[in-house]
C-alpha cells in the first residue's frame, strides 16, 4: 500500500526536486503544498504520513506549520528539507517536533537514512 | 536593446539557486552575530535600470534614512550587488559585534563593510557555485549614507538598460536590524545565466 507523503515548499522547481529525489523503491503517493496554510489543509484532506516541509514560504512558514501540528496533537512525520542552514532553526525545528533536518540541494542517500532510522523504509 | 527574459522555468530554477544562495548568506550572519537570521522569500524579476530607484523605494520606505553599499561581481556573471541598512539596524549590527553603540563613522563603515563581504559573498558564491560559475568581487564602497532611497540611485548610475533584480531580506529577531540585499545582474550576463540555467535544469 502506497503511503500518503506531502511535499510542502513555495517553489515548484524546488518539490519536483524533493520528488525526484525520493528513494525509488518507496512506494508513496505524492501530494502538494505551496505554502502552510495549503499544506495545514491537505493534510487533513490527504491524512499525509510524513511530511517533506520547507521553512522559508510565503503566508504560512514552516516554523508555523510545526507549531500548528503541535497545537492539534498531530503527529506526522516531519522531514524539513531547508535552504535555512543554520544552527538555530535545526534546533527550533527538532524542538517544534521534526524527525530531521535536510539541507538543500537534497540527496536520496540522506531521506534514505532518515526513513530506514524510522522504520518508514526497509 | 529588447531584453529576452526568463522563462518561467528559469525563474523558478533561478528562485531555488537564491533561495539555497540565502540560506548559506543567513547562515554565515547568523554565526557572525550569533542570533537568529529570518529569511525572506527571494525576489527575482527582470527590470529597466532607469526604474530601479521607484523599485527600492517601494522595498524600504522613502522616510527611513538608509546607508548603502556596494560591491561589484565579474568573471561567468557580472553586475553589482547592493546591501542596504537602516540607520538602526547600523546600531544593532555595532552592539551585536560588541563595539560601542556611539561608533565613530571610521568603524561603523568598517562594520558595514564586513557585513556586506559576508553577505553578498556567501550569497553570490552559493549561485556560483551551483552554477559551475566562477566570480570575483570588488571591495564594497559606500554609495550613499544616511539618505533617503529615493535619492540611492540615480538613473544613470548603472550603465544598463535592464538588469535582473534580485531581492534578499535578512532581519533579526528582538532587534530592528534589517537588511535588503539587491543584485543586479547586467543584461550581458543574464544570456550566460540563462545557459547556465538551461544546464542545471536538465543536469537536476
Amino acid at each position: 500500500m502506497a503511503i500518503p507523503i506531502l511535499v510542502v515548499d513555495d517553489s515548484a522547481m524546488s518539490r519536483k526536486l524533493v520528488i525526484k529525489a525520493l528513494p525509488p523503491e518507496w512506494d508513496v503517493e505524492v501530494h502538494q503544498a505551496g505554502n502552510g496554510q495549503e499544506a495545514l489543509n491537505t493534510y487533513k484532506s490527504s491524512k499525509a504520513e510524513v511530511m517533506l516541509l520547507d521553512l522559508t514560504m510565503p503566508v504560512m512558514d514552516g516554523f508555523e506549520v510545526l507549531e500548528a501540528l503541535k497545537r492539534d496533537g498531530s503527529k506526522p512525520f516531519v522531514i524539513v528539507i531547508s535552504a535555512d542552514v543554520q544552527p538555530k532553526a535545526q534546533e527550533r525545528v527538532k524542538e517544534l517536533g521534526a524527525i530531521a533536518f535536510l539541507k538543500k540541494p537534497i540527496k536520496t542517500d540522506e531521506i534514505k537514512q532518515v526513513l530506514k532510522e524510522y522504520g518508514l523504509l526497509s | 536593446m529588447k531584453m529576452q527574459s526568463l522563462s518561467p522555468d528559469q525563474t523558478d530554477t533561478l528562485q531555488e539557486i537564491v533561495n539555497i544562495a540565502m540560506g548559506q548568506a543567513g547562515d554565515s550572519l547568523a554565526r557572525v552575530l550569533d542570533s537568529f537570521v529570518k529569511l525572506s522569500v527571494p525576489r527575482i524579476k527582470l527590470i529597466e535600470v532607469a526604474n530601479a530607484g521607484p523599485g527600492i523605494i517601494k522595498l524600504v520606505n522613502n522616510d527611513v534614512l538608509i546607508t548603502a553599499v556596494r560591491q561589484s561581481f565579474y568573471d561567468d556573471l557580472s553586475g553589482e550587488a547592493i546591501t542596504l541598512f537602516s540607520a538602526e539596524g547600523c546600531r544593532d549590527l555595532s552592539d551585536l559585534m560588541g563595539y560601542q553603540t556611539d561608533l565613530d563613522p571610521h568603524t561603523e563603515r568598517e562594520v558595514l563593510f564586513d557585513v556586506s563581504n559576508i553577505l553578498v559573498g556567501a550569497c553570490l558564491n552559493g549561485i556560483a557555485e551551483q552554477l559551475n560559475a566562477n566570480l570575483s568581487f570588488s571591495a564594497p564602497s559606500l554609495i550613499a549614507e544616511n539618505t533617503t532611497a529615493g535619492a540611492l540611485l540615480a538613473p544613470d548610475s548603472l550603465p544598463w538598460d535592464y538588469a535582473l533584480q534580485v531581492e534578499v531580506n535578512f532581519s533579526l529577531e528582538q532587534r530592528n536590524f534589517i537588511s535588503h540585499l539587491i543584485i543586479m545582474m547586467a543584461e550581458d550576463a543574464i544570456e550566460s545565466l540563462q545557459r547556465s540555467l538551461d544546464v542545471f535544469l536538465e543536469t537536476s
